[in-house]
């Protein structure tokens, strides 16, 4: 019984926390350049205006193209319980549960790029395309990451992994991860989330037929991805494991606020990348990894 | 029944389908299907019995007893041939059938025993000389089956150069076996772990046997055989005959002695196809061909599992080798299941268009809904997504090298690099397969049979299903397959016997299960809600434009081209491009074509060397017999100049 309660409320967090991020962002994004801007719940009433409204289909468009948000939202959200949060620790937890958060972010991002495809639109083609080879060098970085906190802690299940310090490659790790965490939720400078101009995006290029019920889900996921990363940075980075529960608690959800506000001076501060140059910066987040994963290596060898 | 009745009787029905079936379909049907069940029965009976059959003639054959054996490591994959004979021949009954191809449909039916009773054979032979002989006639069956539609000069090419890597692979085997008789004195294959000296045979093996499982740069036959061939021997080809090559790695570097770079090796080949091999399949245009590219992929990840046992082995038998050969060979069946499913997909899409171009297909989702429900599964599962079977074994290979990785061994240097590469491979194969189901179902219909096509028939669908279903359950209930996995597993080395399932193996197959059943309901309540709230059809948005056209979306080479330019130095994509020019532009091209890279760019050029020194060679042998005469002179004079000035010793 108790399981059960521990694990509605586990998904109430992760729910209806996850919509704040956009929010906060936005603010701090409106905060820099002296406007008032959208309320920081901003996307709850979106999102509660859209799950009413009804749906605009395209003539190509299959039962997939409805399916599709479905199994995404189902698969991060799956992802979000198999992510510790700190004090509470995990939902599950098993040897090489961080694999399978890992091909459950896969599962979403072909869930998305399969029912952008549905529609035949050119824009949505490039979007799918954009974002599922881009995905190769942030799969590698993720991984080199997660080996770094392998051979750190010697363990291969994210409770323990994410437990205790990564020692003396944080500042590499967090600069790896922190990058990844923008490329993966389609922020400045890998896209940019405010554009209309279709044929510079990646993300809300595949999203651009969506509407309704379907588009509401694809907007909650992203925000539930996006919360899911800054918990997975957070934890990698902090010492958490090694806390007292309410310090832990505090520390997270700092540290999440401070990831979020960072994503929001980054997207004021800087310009998006002209396409050719994104590898460039994958592949420098991919390096930051392995880095970490040699000092992780070396530190615990001496 | 024992086993040797089961396996007598499958070898019986085969044989009586081989015999009966040549004009008679259905009979031939009958008795094949009958052959496959009762080898799967026999499969099943040593996997879950535990105790290796054995059985040795009387009588000589071709001075040689004949030894039987079907323990662990044989019957997985007599499994596997027994599946994937079992579902092609039903599929093959309506895709390749006496209507459609009077004169070759009776030829491939006796070809499809043949080469299941070959195959059955070599699984089963211990002794070097029979298991030459079934190898041989196993590779000559797969020739045949692969030219079936010999009208076509493009299958007959890619036929001889299957029968011509094919050969040079059995050189290497005729090596291997010769060497192993001299060096033990008896063609009887057995355990051989004791003696040093065969050590330095694993590398004949690994090259006769590798040419046969494709792994990169060994996969220069593959592509076209597999692109060519009719789909259902695709599928067998692909999901089944190249898995004969991995038998004979595993078989033999689970008696041999290991060289302790074996590991080291073996690890680092399977990485490298494993990313190379989806690199060059993101690439193709061609459908089939990027199917086939994929096997040389699956082929890579299926050798990190057996190099990260052979590491193990080398270090004193450590448990890790345990899970990753146990993922080895899970992929094994599970390449087998979802790779003939998608091949069949193909094939049902040739079937109804006519043509392998991705770019001249789209919405076929419309008219085909069963194909391309099958082929999106089939897809998902080849991705390594859970919750399907991919993804199991892949989650036990990376398990295993990440124990490796805590070991902190000096091992580490290969895993880490492998375990990266493990996961790019794994992205590009999302990508990969993204891009073919995206591209062949969805959308608009590109060319006119696009708009044309029909559904397959219920003998293609079912072969389908059923494969899809192994599939799921395979995903969904992973520690079902593990006492089978475990007997392989003990067979190949005896102290990896102790046998408790890795526990989280339970654990993942809940997850799974738990995640299927929410997928359903949510796709279910999202569907529900949508039409509750009202659905409305318009034209795709396309940023307001309001005339698009099936031509304006995207293409298999725009969908790869970011990708394929990070792999440039390896795939050299050949481009063909004429821009429009002036302000009435009149013509404009653009072409891309990513072509065998190791075949066209190394062993051409290299063939080409030796056929130009060969030329010069020739300008001797002109045809004058007063030069023939001038080089007997000279023969003479050598002859005599090398008896006057040599020693006699």
């Amino acid at each position: 019984m108790t399981l059960i309660l521990h694990l509605i409320l586990r998904l109430a967090l992760w729910l209806l926390l996850a919509p704040l991020l956009p929010g906060i962002i936005n603010k701090v994004k409106a905060w820099v350049a002296g406007r008032r801007g959208p309320p920081v719940l901003q996307l709850y009433y979106d999102l509660a205006k859209l799950w009413k409204k009804s749906v605009v289909l395209s003539q190509l468009a299959s039962p997939g193209f409805v399916i599709g948000p479905a199994v995404g939202w189902v698969a991060l959200v799956g992802a979000a319980l198999l992510m510790p949060l700190g004090p509470a620790g995990s939902a599950l937890s098993f040897r090489g549960d961080v694999l399978l958060l890992i091909y459950l972010l896969a599962l979403a991002r072909f869930c998305t790029a399969w029912a952008a495809m549905e529609t035949g639109s050119a824009f949505e083609g490039m979007g799918a395309a954009r974002e599922v080879s881009y995905a190769v060098l942030a799969e590698a970085a993720i991984i080199a990451a997660v080996l770094s906190l392998i051979v750190h802690t010697g363990s291969v299940s994210l409770i323990t992994m994410l437990a205790p310090s990564p020692g003396a490659g944080a500042a590499l790790l967090a600069a790896g991860l922190f990058t990844v965490l923008l490329a993966e939720n389609c922020r400045v400078p890998f896209d940019d989330p405010n554009t209309h101009l279709e044929l510079t995006m990646i993300h809300e290029a595949m999203v651009l037929d969506h509407s309704g019920p379907p588009l509401a889900v694809i907007l909650h996921g992203a925000s539930v991805k996006l919360l899911l990363f800054a918990v997975l940075l957070v934890q990698a980075v902090l010492p958490i494991g090694e806390m007292t529960p309410p310090a832990a608690a505090g520390a997270l959800a700092a540290g999440v606020l401070l990831v979020t506000i960072s994503v929001g001076l980054v997207e004021s501060l800087l310009a998006r990348l002209a396409f050719r140059r994104v590898p460039l910066l994958l592949t420098t987040a991919f390096l930051l990894c392995v880095f970490a994963l040699l000092v992780a290596w070396k530190g615990d060898a001496t | 029944m024992t086993v040797g009745l089961l396996l007598l009787c499958a070898c019986l029905a085969l044989g009586t389908s081989l015999v009966l079936g040549y004009r008679r379909p259905r009979v031939w049907l009958t008795w094949t299907v009958a052959g496959a069940v009762l080898g799967l029965v026999a499969a099943l009976r040593v996997l879950l019995g535990g105790d290796p059959w054995e059985w040795q003639s009387g009588f000589l054959l071709g001075g040689e007893a004949v030894h039987l054996r079907l323990d662990g490591i044989s019957a997985v994959f007599l499994l596997l041939v027994a599946v994937g004979g079992g579902t092609g021949a039903v599929y093959s009954h309506e895709y390749w059938s006496d209507r459609r191809n009077p004169s070759s449909a009776p030829r491939g039916r006796a070809w499809w025993s043949a080469l299941l009773l070959c195959m059955g054979l070599v699984l089963t032979a211990s002794n070097g000389l029979h298991f030459l002989i079934a190898w041989e006639l196993f590779a000559i069956c797969g020739y045949f089956l692969i030219t079936l539609d010999r009208e076509r000069s493009g299958v007959r090419a890619a036929g001889w150069l299957y029968l011509a890597a094919s050969h040079a692979g059995t050189m290497g085997l005729f090596a291997f076996f010769t060497l192993w008789a001299s060096l033990t004195g008896s063609w009887d294959l057995c355990p051989m772990r004791t003696h040093p000296e065969l050590a330095p045979l694993f590398w004949l093996a690994l090259f006769g046997f590798g040419v046969k499982a494709g792994f990169f740069p060994l996969h220069i036959w593959l592509p076209s055989a597999h692109a060519n061939a009719p789909s259902h021997v695709s599928a067998i080809m692909s999901g089944v005959a190249i898995k004969m090559g991995l038998y004979g790695i595993v078989r033999f570097s689970g008696w041999l002695p290991i060289p302790p770079a074996a590991g080291w090796v073996v690890l680092g080949l399977g990485a490298t196809s494993a990313l190379l091999g989806i690199a060059f399949a993101f690439a193709q245009n061609d459908f089939k061909r990027l199917l086939a590219y994929c096997s040389v992929e699956n082929i890579g990840i299926i050798m990190i599992g057996v190099g990260v046992a052979l590491l193990a082995v080398t270090h004193g038998d450590a448990p890790w080798g345990r899970l990753a050969l146990a993922g080895a060979l899970l992929h094994v069946w599970n390449h087998g299941a979802f790779k003939s499913l998608l091949f069949f997909g193909a094939g049902s899409v040739l079937h109804a268009t006519g043509t392998r171009e991705m770019s001249r297909l789209g919405g076929l989702v419309r008219n085909m809904p069963w194909t391309a429900g099958l082929f999106a599964l089939g897809a998902m599962a080849v991705a390594g997504l859970p919750p399907l079977n991919g993804f199991v074994s892949e989650w036990l290979i990376y398990l295993g090298l990440f124990e490796v990785v805590t070991g902190k061994g000096t091992t580490a240097w290969i895993a880490l690099p492998a375990a990266i590469m493990l996961a790019m491979a794994g992205a590009l194969a999302l990508a990969s397969f993204a891009k073919a189901g995206a591209l062949i179902f969805l959308g608009a219909a590109r060319t006119e049979p696009a708009t044309q096509a029909h559904e397959c028939g219920y003998w293609m669908r079912g072969p389908m299903l059923a494969l899809a279903c192994v599939c799921v359950v395979m995903g969904l209930a992973p520690i079902i397959f593990w006492p089978a996995l475990a007997c392989a597993v003990s067979s190949w080395c005896p102290a990896w016997a102790a046998g408790t399932p890795p526990a989280p193996l339970a654990t993942l197959g809940s997850a799974q299960l738990t995640l299927a059943l929410v997928v359903l309901a949510a796709a279910t309540a999202l569907w529900w809600k949508s039409a509750a709230n009202g659905l409305r059809r318009g034209l795709t948005w396309d940023c307001g434009y309001a005339a698009p056209t099936a031509r304006m979306q995207y293409t298999s080479a725009s969908f790869a081209d970011i990708a394929v330019g990070w792999f440039r130095w390896a795939l050299q994509p050949e481009r063909k491009a004429h821009r429009p020019h002036g302000d009435f532009p009149a013509k404009a091209i653009r072409l891309e074509r990513t072509p065998e890279m190791v075949l066209e760019h190394i062993l051409t050029p290299v063939g080409d060397l030796i056929m130009r020194a060969s030329a010069t060679v020739r300008r001797l042998q002109q045809g004058r017999l007063q030069f023939y005469i001038l080089y007997v002179l000279a023969a003479l004079v050598g002859i005599g100049l090398l008896v006057l000035v040599g020693r006699t010793p």
